[in-house]
């Protein structure tokens, strides 16, 4: 167990740093200086506390979406819509805070919103898990347009009932600062929705292989023919598993827009859906797994801010960084399978003296 | 004759966790016919593949007429006049026997007619029945190995490798395929015949080698030789079939399941059971002979609630269960073995702890404080493992890890822990080998004699036989007739599952 906590830190590690190399090569094309780039990139990170909590800032709803991709893909569902499911979180979070403002104290009012968000994410994933368990209907498809009605619902809210009072752009009112989520290092914008998102992906841990509902979850996902013949119903486990995703993705939105946004603007974080579902398939949909891998894409986004702002290094290049070092994360697994199957040969031929 | 055509020396072949081969050295001779016998998971087929070029061995080295060889490839084999016929044919379904046979061995413009006119002449000179124009997939598996022999025969092979084939033929076509190795081997070529079935050994061989946990565990000429030795050297120890106790109590014994006019309508519309009846009491083994696929599959699957009945009644110690769900008839105390433990038994992705506890999910009986209790499950799991001898590192082993009659044994343990009053076991060992077989019957008849009551499904009569108190006949769904054990010979069982019967004649 060791030897492979050590083989897995050192091949990712090989990972970043081969991403970071193959991509310094091509600054060099560009008559930029890779070297100094870095060394901006670096120092600013790691001697600016704000930058430093910046990535767990940014890291946090790809927990969440991560989660919602990872729970179904247990079922062997595909859940395509965090999206989609996050937008509802986000709508039900920014209505909630605007309705309660600061009239009751902020920990029962964070601690209701909270919860309502969940609900609503919930209801909204368990009607995809309703149409396959109900119609056999394909979850990825109707997944996926769910993300394009729920972004018709946001934008037509964010028109109409949401509008801020100016009434000049599509957003709401700025939260009143009661209803924010509090920040637990000062000086950051590091909100303790970090820490919710840590608490929630170690609960879907225990959950998914510490409990009952989450065992018969995973075994209709690998075979679910024998689930059936166990007694298993597979069509009421596909609705509390898309009820669940639908839950997780939803919290993104309540931390994004308590946490960081504090209003909701249209158009917002599109991209923390289709991330989340990389990073799920990065940490092989191991909730622990996913944590050290939205830190990962947290850290590579902020990184890729940073360098575009103080090294004059077009962007184009810094999402080409972004991806090279993805492409050599994901093929460490592959080096790290080989290292393992090597190290086992040896291990027999010593056992076997020969 | 007896020049070594083929020497292998030393050979050692490691997989990522396993041994497959440990230091084989054998040899085969001119003119000869080899047996490799051994068990499931002995390496034959692994030390055949590396003659044969498709794996690389770690250690040894391979000699052919004297000189050191290296193959690396099938078509290294094949230029040396090495060909295997694999037990999956390597065969294009879709194309016809000509082009089969000489694919990857023309360049340029084909003439078809003298293609299929020459491959036509090479199968009339062995009496092989095959029309160089038909697609592989309009011919039935016998015809099929054919044209793998075929094939063979046409790229000059001196030595034939044959991976168990008579697995997929007939009683006839085997003896035919026996009587073209004799033929082959007579102008001098030479063969090496893998299996595990002792009598074809016998009745084909000259030479036999035995191959045991990936080592040689025996070189022997036929005429020296026989069954008994050939078997002990092949497991390793004497195995003696488990003995029945005869008293099957009899006739005043409780009915615990009774199934009352059963009738199952397949979703194709056509029946698949037609007023199937039977009972079967307390520590009682009823055993269901037929072919395959003449409604055995749906009488368990009626029975546990997998698969709607039309009409009947199904009733376990006097309690109704037609009305229930499976989760409902599995927890009054039904064990259900499916016939394919792959697909229906096992979760081969989950440790052994975790298929344990497939079936007992529900109710708090593995919960401690609202979570599992995996401590608890594990040393349970420990236990079975121990008790039935299951070959497994431990309970936290990964099921796909275990050979196939150490997973049998382990859904084994599952069903009779779960099967309090009733068992059903669906062709419980079908596909293991003979240790295995020998532990499963041993549980089947002690769970008996603990007083359960048992459904025995298979299509091995030997077994059926070995073990039944009473024997059903299945035909096209309906039942031909139970019989005491003592009341049947096989004869009369064969023209039963042939759908003859006695005063009636042939059923519809």
């Amino acid at each position: 167990m060791n030897e492979k906590l050590r083989d897995l830190i050192l091949t990712d590690i090989a990972a970043v740093l081969l991403g970071l190399i193959l991509s310094g090569l091509l600054m060099l094309f560009l008559d930029k200086n890779p070297i100094q780039a870095y060394s901006v990139l670096f120092t600013s990170v790691l001697n600016d506390k704000y930058t430093f909590a910046e990535i767990f800032v940014k890291a946090t709803p790809l927990i969440f979406t991560a989660l919602a991709f990872a729970f179904t893909f247990k079922a062997n569902l595909f859940n395509i819509g965090a999206q989609g499911q996050f937008y509802i979180g986000a709508i039900i979070s920014v209505a909630m805070s605007l309705f309660l403002g600061d009239s009751i104290p902020r920990g029962l009012a964070l601690i209701i919103i909270f919860a309502l968000t969940i609900v609503g994410g919930a209801l909204w994933g368990g009607l995809i898990g309703l149409a396959k368990a109900r119609f056999k209907a394909n979850e990825f498809l109707v997944s996926m347009m769910s993300t394009y009605v729920a972004l018709a619902i946001m934008n037509y809210l964010l028109r109409t009932k949401l509008l801020e009072t100016k009434m000049e752009y599509p957003q709401t009112d700025p939260l009143n600062p009661s209803v924010w989520l509090p920040i637990f290092i000062p000086g950051t914008r590091l909100h303790i929705g970090f820490i919710l998102a840590v608490v929630v992906a170690i609960g879907i841990w225990v959950l998914l292989y510490k409990t009952p509902i989450g065992y018969r979850i995973r075994v209709v996902g690998m075979n679910p023919d024998a689930a059936r013949l166990a007694g298993i119903s597979a069509s009421k486990l596909y609705v509390i598993a898309f009820m669940i995703s639908g839950g997780l993705a939803a919290m993104a939105g309540f931390t994004e827009v308590n946490g960081v946004q504090h209003m909701l603007v249209q158009g917002f974080n599109t991209d923390i859906g289709p991330a989340g579902l990389g990073i799920a398939i990065l940490a092989n949909a191991n909730p622990i797994g996913i944590i050290f891998a939205s830190i990962l894409f947290g850290a590579l986004k902020v990184g890729g801010t940073i360098m575009g702002q103080m090294s004059g290094i077009p962007a184009s290049i810094i999402e080409i960084m972004q991806g090279f070092v993805m492409i050599f994360v994901i093929m460490s697994y592959f080096v790290r399978n080989e290292i393992d199957v090597r190290r086992e040969k040896r291990k027999l031929r010593k056992v076997v003296g020969q | 004759m007896n020049k070594p055509l083929v020497e292998l020396k030393g050979i050692t072949k490691y997989f990522a966790k396993v041994i497959a081969n440990k230091n084989v050295s054998f040899s085969v001779n001119d003119g000869e016919v080899l047996a490799l016998l051994g068990e499931n998971g002995a390496g034959k087929s692994t030390i055949m593949k590396i003659l044969y070029g498709l794996y690389k061995e770690d250690e040894g080295q391979i000699f052919m007429n004297g000189e050191h060889k290296h193959i690396s490839s099938p078509k290294d084999a094949m230029a040396l006049g090495i060909t295997m016929i694999q037990q999956h044919f390597s065969l294009v379904p879709a194309h016809t026997v000509t082009e089969n046979i000489i694919l990857g061995n023309v360049k340029g413009r084909i003439d078809w007619k003298a293609y299929e006119q020459k491959i036509g002449e090479l199968a009339q000179s062995y009496g092989f029945d095959i029309d160089p124009t038909a697609r592989i997939k309009d011919l039935p598996v016998g015809l099929q190995q054919k044209v793998e022999i075929l094939k063979a025969l046409y790229l000059d092979a001196h030595l034939l490798i044959m991976d168990e084939p008579t697995a997929v033929l007939t009683p006839q076509e085997a003896s035919k395929l026996m009587g073209f190795v004799k033929e082959f081997t007579d102008q001098g070529h030479s063969v090496i015949f893998i299996t595990h079935k002792l009598k074809e050994v016998m009745e084909v061989a000259d030479r036999i080698i035995v191959m045991r946990d990936g080592e040689v565990h025996g070189d022997v000429k036929r005429e020296d030789t026989d069954e008994l030795e050939l078997s002990r050297l092949m497991i390793g120890r004497d195995l003696k079939p488990p003995k029945k106790s005869e008293d099957a109590g009899g006739k005043d014994r409780k009915v615990v399941l009774s199934v009352e006019n059963l009738s199952v309508i397949g979703s194709d519309d056509v029946p698949k059971l037609t007023d199937v009846s039977f009972d079967i009491r307390e520590g009682e083994i009823l055993g269901i002979a037929g072919v395959s696929g003449n409604g055995q599959q749906e009488i368990c699957e009626a029975i546990i609630g997998a698969i709607p009945s039309k009409s009947g009644r199904i009733s376990l110690a006097g309690e109704d269960l037609s009305e229930q769900n499976i989760r409902e008839r599995l927890e009054t105390g039904i064990g259900y073995l499916p016939a394919d433990r792959f697909r229906d038994g096992m979760i081969m992705d989950m440790s052994l702890a975790e298929n344990m506890l497939l079936k007992e999910s529900f109710g708090d009986k593995w919960l401690k404080r609202g979570f599992l209790d995996h401590g608890r499950l594990r040393r349970y799991t420990e236990d079975i493992i121990k008790d039935y001898e299951v070959k497994a590192p431990g309970a936290g082993a990964m099921a796909k890890g275990l050979s196939g009659g150490n997973q049998q044994k382990v859904v084994v343990a599952r069903e009779v822990g779960s099967g309090g009053k009733f068992i059903i076991f669906n062709q419980p060992t079908r596909g293991l080998d003979l240790g295995a077989i020998n532990h499963v019957h041993k549980t089947i008849l002690a769970e008996r004699d603990k007083g359960k009551s048992i459904l025995l499904v298979s299509t091995e009569l030997s077994e059926i036989f070995a073990l039944s108190d009473r024997i059903a006949v299945v035909y096209k769904g309906k039942i031909q007739g139970i019989f005491d054990h003592n009341d049947l010979t096989i004869e009369k069982i064969g023209l039963l599952m042939a759908g003859y019967n006695d005063d009636k004649g042939v059923q519809a």
